[in-house]
């Protein structure tokens, strides 16, 4: 998935657009920037950061 | 829980000394001795050497070796020779000077009354210690006895060197004949008057229970050595301990004698000592370097470590139980109200639940289920990652579902005697496994019922007891219905868990009844070698180990021995459940377990099968053996042909023997639904991460019926998620003639918080 090509949102065909979004994983809660839909809200994680930096994060904290 | 925890501080024997630091007066500690000296540390293993013993030429001259007569080596060829490596210590350390302590001086004033062996150990600990010290004797010189029983040059030069950095008053031709004006100048004394001297009418206060130097009645007066009847090593030994009892009495006030230290309780792993000839000095007196490094490398550095030594688990984090329990305690109740240092929950998540290390601990210390335990506690109370187990308790709930779950009576109505449980793995590995064991079941005896299923193993690893308990019930009542009958039981794991969890239900594992039959295996070789690997879950289960064996040996072949087999049995790796926690662990195990024996496997377990075919390893199932089934390379079914050949294998069971049975409504069947393209490419990928297809298939249809999905034009396809169980998972997907084409899939574990995108949750 190039990060950088345009991707618009299905149901209100408005371009997505890097928003903060808030994210929670083992009673841990954090915030970070990445696409979604400036009118509905809806998300997009690409494969990279759900493999790469969220991954990480899975792990960190279940060793936490 | 608690009772290991406390069988783990009680018993566990990692901390024991070995069998000659036991006995030795000074407590040397030999294995870190021996480890520095068969590295050639002959600087370091002096300074251990010294610091322990305070004389080191003297000691090394002298040690009459109590260690020789209780070296387990002695029983194979010769005890190791400690005291020629001492020697060699003494003699190859470049630097023998004592250190110099660069210490404030401290306020307490000490008498030593005799200057032998025992009273120059206290002095010399003590003014190390910067106390002052002043040593009274009543002839001429020091080193008492030493003088009948070693070359005076020797211990008078040792004793001006170890003494070479201190101050110290010496007071020779000073007969102390009462302790009073000694006690009006002193704050402590240390009588050490040697064999057959003055006690000053002191005695013991504890009738001699307590070890020495003794605490008189006199506050600060402490009596030891030679006095008191100990040879010239126990009698420095005492002078050592004796400068910590004045220290402690200083600090504190208390007279406390030295403690004993009750006899090792350390136990040698029954392993084979190798048989390697005694090392000794070629010049007859002192070896050389390399042959006091050669013999430093006879010793086996005793140490209870089976369990280290025997779990992969264990041998991976290089942690004894002690250690693991401490770090379990403070994972299950944190510190800190946020629950940060939960340091072992993958620890917790990682075992097998094999039992090897109960099989080999010599106190029979249950780590596993310690480990099990912790795990229940920790899902409990919601701390352990419900990712970890997530996939396999789906996929429990798939095995008995509707879809691919059957209680049915024997086939034409004959009454039921027996009931075959073949497990859910079992078909999902080869539907031929399960409907092949049925015929034949059913060709011994008409009235065998078919209970198609998951035993509960899953929620059983998740720590999930609740759920494990529904399981059973449902179990429980299918038996009872049929009459609760015999079970015969294909799954080494499920007959594992009915014996713990479901007691009451009488089972035959499958292995011993095919043994018994007296039908021969479908297939003659002729004298192949394999090896057959006992699945963990058969190792309270001689019988079943020996009725594979027999029927593989009447299939032809010739039997191997493994390693790890029979009451020493490990697990393939699947037990536990464990590869989501700890994938590389788990793969490192089949790796290492499939390598255990060059001859190709045959197991008995269906997991045992599928994991070391994973691992490249030529395996068979002993049903493929029996009934003629796969050869040595089998593939590996994928996660989604394991749900495909489960649902599919109820479809023709049912056909086969129950044609009236009604079936639910086709349509939530799999092959039923609109159906999917997936490149080969993309199927490997899914079934590595465990992405199945009818989620995935799920998920398009969530985005289909909400409209929630991203549009990508250069590619004129959409992506979209849906939370399935704990993950969310992604598809990039487009329509096509056939339904859909899948290019992607891919999940995390991490929520997206509901208020912000509300998409995919029910």
């Amino acid at each position: 998935m190039e990060e950088t090509k345009k991707l618009f949102c299905g149901k209100c065909m408005v371009e997505m657009l890097p928003a903060p979004t808030g994210f929670s994983y083992l009673g841990h809660a954090f915030r970070t920037d990445v696409l979604r839909c400036p009118s509905c809200g809806q998300v997009f994680i690409p494969e990279s950061l759900a493999k790469g930096r969220m991954a990480e994060v899975e792990t960190t904290l279940e060793d936490k | 829980m608690d009772e290991i925890r406390r069988m783990i501080k009680d018993r566990c024997m990692e901390k024991e000394e070995p069998f000659c630091a036991s006995v030795c007066p000074f407590h040397l500690d030999v294995r870190e001795f021996i480890a520095r000296m068969r590295r050639g540390a002959f600087n370091t293993a002096f300074r251990l050497f010294s610091n322990t013993t305070g004389f080191p030429a003297i000691v090394a001259a002298l040690c009459p070796e109590p260690c020789a007569a209780v070296c387990p080596r002695g029983t194979v060829d010769a005890p190791v020779q400690l005291n020629l490596l001492e020697k060699a210590a003494v003699a190859y350390a470049a630097n023998t000077k004592p250190n110099s302590y660069n210490l404030p001086p401290k306020k307490g004033r000490i008498a030593v009354v005799g200057a032998g062996l025992s009273g120059l150990g206290c002095a010399l600990r003590l003014a190390n210690r910067k106390y002052r010290v002043d040593v009274y004797e009543r002839s001429g010189r020091v080193g008492g006895r030493l003088w009948d029983e070693m070359d005076p040059e020797i211990f008078l030069a040792d004793i001006r060197l170890q003494f070479s950095n201190e101050e110290y008053g010496l007071f020779l031709d000073h007969a102390v004949e009462t302790l009073e004006p000694l006690r009006a100048r002193y704050d402590a004394i240390y009588v050490a008057t040697g064999s057959g001297g003055d006690a000053f009418g002191l005695t013991c206060e504890n009738d001699g229970l307590e070890g020495i130097p003794w605490a008189s009645r006199l506050p600060g007066v402490f009596l030891g050595g030679a006095l008191l009847g100990a040879s010239s090593m126990e009698a420095l030994s005492q002078g050592l301990k004796a400068s910590l009892c004045i220290e402690d009495y200083l600090k504190t006030g208390a007279m406390r004698s030295a403690e004993t230290l009750p006899p090792t309780r350390m136990r040698q792993a029954p392993e084979a000592i190798v048989r390697t000839p005694v090392v000794l000095p070629a010049d007859g007196a002192l070896s050389t370097k390399e042959e006091a490094v050669a013999e430093a490398a006879r010793c086996i550095r005793c140490r209870c470590d089976a369990c280290v030594r025997h779990c992969g688990l264990m041998r991976s984090y290089s942690k004894f139980p002690g250690r693991i329990a401490e770090e379990v305690e403070i994972t299950i109740t944190p510190g800190t109200l946020d629950g940060n240092g939960t340091v072992a929950t993958r620890l917790i998540a990682s075992c097998n639940q094999c039992g090897l290390c109960a099989e080999v601990c010599p106190e029979r210390i249950d780590m596993g289920e310690f480990l099990r335990a912790s795990h229940q506690a920790m899902r409990e109370k919601g701390a352990m990652p419900q990712a970890f187990h997530d996939f396999w308790l789906r996929d429990m709930e798939f095995a008995n579902s509707e879809r691919a779950s059957l209680p049915a009576p024997p086939p034409g109505g004959a009454s039921c005697t027996r009931i075959f449980f073949p497990g859910c793995q079992l078909g999902a590995s080869d539907p031929r496994y399960v409907t092949e064991s049925y015929r034949f079941l059913l060709g011994l005896e008409p009235g065998v019922a078919l209970r198609l299923g998951c035993c509960g193993a899953p929620a059983v690893w998740a720590g999930d007891m609740e759920l494990h308990r529904r399981v059973r019930e449902r179990i429980l009542d299918d038996w009872r219905s049929l009459g609760s009958p015999q079970m015969i039981m294909a799954c080494p794991t499920c007959l594992e868990m009915f014996a713990r969890y479901i007691p009451e239900i009488d089972c035959a594992p499958l292995v011993d009844v095919l043994a018994a039959s007296g039908h021969p295996p479908a297939e003659r070789v002729n004298g192949e070698v394999v090896s057959v690997f006992d699945p963990c879950a058969s190792r309270n289960r001689p019988e079943s180990q020996r009725a594979a064996r027999s029927l593989v040996r009447e299939a032809g072949y010739e039997l191997a021995p493994l390693p790890y087999e029979g009451k020493r049995a490990q697990c393939c790796s699947y037990g536990g459940q464990i590869d989501i926690a700890a994938p590389k662990y788990a793969r490192r195990l089949a790796e290492q377990r499939s390598k255990d024996g060059e001859a190709p496997y045959v197991v008995y377990c269906s997991n045992c099968r599928d994991v070391f075919a994973h691992a490249g390893k030529p395996t068979r199932h002993i049903l493929d053996v029996f009934f003629g089934l796969n050869g040595w390379n089998a593939a590996p079914p994928t996660f989604d042909e394991r749900r495909k050949r489960r649902e599919s294998m109820k479809t023709d069971l049912v056909q086969e023997f129950w044609p009236d049975m009604e079936l639910r409504e086709k349509e939530e069947i799999m092959e039923n639904r609109k159906s999917i393209v997936i490149s080969p490419e993309l199927r490997e990928k899914m079934n590595r991460e465990r992405l199945l297809e009818e989620d995935a298939l799920d998920v398009i249809e969530e985005c289909e019926r909400s409209g929630r999905r991203i549009w990508d034009p250069s590619a004129e396809r959409f992506f979209g998620c849906k939370e399935i169980g704990y993950m969310t998972q992604w598809v990039e997907y487009a329509s096509s003639p056939e339904g859909y084409a899948l290019f992607n899939t891919y999940a995390h574990r991490m929520k997206i918080e509901r208020e912000d995108a509300p998409h995919g949750r029910n």
